[in-house]
């Protein structure tokens, strides 16, 4: 089953905030992410296909039924939410059992059924355990398998691994991620945290300030980025205003930098975006776009190391594998993409 | 704290010695004079004392859930509000709290009685204003005006636990399929469910053993036991032993309903400790 969201508006009473005009569509047993900084209206996007708010304007179709003005309850989606929101008057098996008891499931088989479902999230030794004496990850298995069991036509995920520790997040969001596939469910991801939206979707939503600016594949969003913000948004980048001065050549605040224009007019203002692992070190002497300068910062990370270099002009951010002293770099001129300004 | 034994108990005796003087040995005294005689079995044996033990208890009920079903609705309303208009209503509900029994039944004398405006109003539309007194002035009129200044209190203790509810527990349950409805006795209901007791428990002592309000609505007409214990200390060569026993069942009963609201009470906040 589908979500598909078509021309969403939507505005709050009081602030300005809200969503202009958003269309999506996660198709079945698809894992779409939807990031962006916080206020970007990627929360409100949730709660309106939830039903928790009604749009202005705009259509949401659950598995090809109009949802618009339908009531949560009758929306048939597994929600997971940012605190879980586990019933702490009921056991770990009593919270997953709920969703089937409200569908008229006699007592034995919704526990039984329950039961598996938490046997599947390996808490079968936890099921009569209260939410409070769980741990955040438990609480996570719990309210996953909750929004799971009574098979719902998608599964909405509000930021479900902003409360767990580092250590915890990437295991939990490999887990997500094979029981999503286990259940072949179109499932929207709303999270702050670009590196687990990349790593964890089919294909990522950039949002800001009410808008959609971006739908496309983590890699595709990270290669192609669409404009400046999103480029600075997913990934690590170096980000140039640049204005074009001849064919294949712009001028920027460290100098002139060779890369394709695309045809685009002499006088143009553009933004130059180089990916920081593109940038070469220890160039030959005469290779184009090189730049010398001072280490200003080097943070060694393990698998790499993260410098910035400090060229007149401004400064250029690399990663590299090497271990040696680093005086001069080269951005590869088929590694700068030109973005609009 | 610090100090030897000595000092610190030093420091106790005045504590200690007013606590003797007017809580112990007044009400060992009552005790004493209830129990020791056959007083106690007179009231048993008195048709309409026993009365006026039952209509006490029905008032208190009634008036305690009257005011805890207005209250529960009134804090369901302002746990939903922004914290500025929240506190803005807060001070205006509290202000009951502050007037006395005597205030409040005057202003409903004013209000409701044989010719107060409501009343007045109202015989304008053709109701008899003498039904409206009797109504007043009589049981259904104490509840009235019980819940008015019970209610308040209702609202002050449960505004904090319907506040600090995390209603995205009840947004799960509607995206799981629960009504609005369902949501609230599955989910809400169960949880607010001891404070909601203890506070009843709460209202109820005390419309019980209040006695200011129905002194001065009805006077000594009705037969409750707190306005049957107040004839009986007033009144000349009054029959002390008697009035002791009414005290000792009137605070056995007051006794009962907080032992109640403290053991609910207890619960729910253990419940929140292990909780948080």
């Amino acid at each position: 089953m589908s979500v598909v969201v078509d021309s969403l508006a939507f505005r709050y009473p009081a602030a300005g905030a809200g969503l202009d005009g958003v269309s999506l569509d996660v198709a079945p047993g698809e894992f779409c992410a939807v990031i962006g900084p916080s206020g970007c209206g990627k929360s409100t996007l949730l709660k309106l296909i939830a039903g928790f708010l009604s749009p202005a304007a705009g259509q949401i179709r659950i598995a090809g039924t109009d949802m618009t003005g339908v009531p949560p309850r009758l929306r048939n989606l597994g929600i997971v939410f940012q605190n879980y929101a586990l019933f702490p008057h009921m056991t770990a098996l009593e919270n997953v059992a709920y969703p089937l008891k409200l569908r008229g499931i006699g007592r034995a088989e919704r526990l039984n059924r329950a039961g598996q479902a938490l046997e599947r999230t390996r808490l079968s030794g936890l099921a009569d355990r209260h939410p409070r004496q769980l741990s955040g990850g438990q609480q996570q298995r719990v309210a996953l398998a909750r929004a799971l069991v009574f098979a719902p036509g998608a599964l909405l995920l509000d930021e479900p691994l902003s409360a767990l520790d580092a250590a915890h997040r990437a295991a939990m969001r490999d887990e997500i991620r094979a029981v999503q596939r286990e259940h072949g469910i179109a499932t929207l991801h709303v999270t702050h945290d670009q590196e687990e939206a990349l790593s964890i979707a089919d294909k990522v939503a950039v949002m800001r300030d009410g808008a959609l600016l971006q739908l496309a594949s983590p890699q595709e969003l990270y290669d192609r980025p669409a404009d400046r913000f999103v480029a600075g948004f997913v990934g690590h980048a170096n980000l140039f205003d640049a204005t074009v001065c001849g064919p294949d050549l712009v001028e920027t605040s460290i100098g002139p930098l060779a890369c394709t224009t695309e045809g685009r007019p002499i006088g143009t203002a553009v933004t130059l975006l180089a990916r920081p692992e593109a940038v070469r070190t220890d160039p030959p002497d005469g290779a184009v776009n090189r730049f010398t300068g001072t280490l200003v910062r080097d943070r060694f990370l393990g698998s790499l190391r993260r410098y910035d270099l400090a060229v007149p002009g401004g400064t250029i951010l690399g990663e590299t594998l090497s271990r040696g002293d680093i005086r001069s770099v080269q951005i590869p001129p088929d590694c700068l993409r030109i973005l609009p300004a | 704290m610090s100090g030897s034994p000595i000092l610190r108990l030093l420091l106790a005796v005045p504590g200690l010695a007013l606590l003797i003087l007017f809580f112990l040995l007044p009400l060992g005294a009552v005790a004493w004079q209830a129990l020791a005689g056959d007083a106690i079995r007179r009231v048993f044996a008195q048709g309409d004392l026993l009365a006026a033990l039952g209509n006490s208890l029905l008032l208190g009920l009634e008036a305690g859930l009257a005011s805890v079903v207005l209250g529960v609705a009134v804090a369901l309303h302002l746990a939903r509000l922004p914290p500025g208009r929240r506190a803005l209503l807060q001070v205006v509900i509290a202000l009951p709290l502050t007037f006395s029994g005597l205030i409040v039944a005057y202003g409903f004398i004013l209000l409701l009685g044989r010719a107060g405006f409501a009343t007045l109003l109202l015989a304008e539309l053709g109701a008899d204003p003498a039904a409206i007194a009797a109504f007043l002035y009589d049981r259904p009129g104490l509840v009235l005006a019980y819940s008015y200044f019970l209610t308040p209190r209702v609202i002050l203790t449960l505004l904090p636990v319907f506040a600090n509810f995390d209603h995205r527990q009840t947004e799960a349950a509607e995206s799981m399929g629960a009504s609005r409805l369902r949501a609230l006795i599955d989910i809400l209901a169960p949880q607010v469910a001891p404070t909601v007791l203890a506070s009843f428990a709460l209202v109820t002592a005390v419309a019980f053993g209040a006695y200011g309000t129905a002194l001065a609505l009805v006077g000594t007409q009705i037969n409750i036991l707190p306005l049957r214990l107040y004839s009986l200390i007033a009144d000349a060569g009054a029959d002390f032993p008697l009035a002791a026993a009414l005290s000792v069942l009137l605070l056995a009963v007051c006794s009962f309903l907080m032992a109640v609201a403290e053991i609910a009470a207890a619960r729910s906040e253990a419940d929140h400790h292990v909780r948080t």
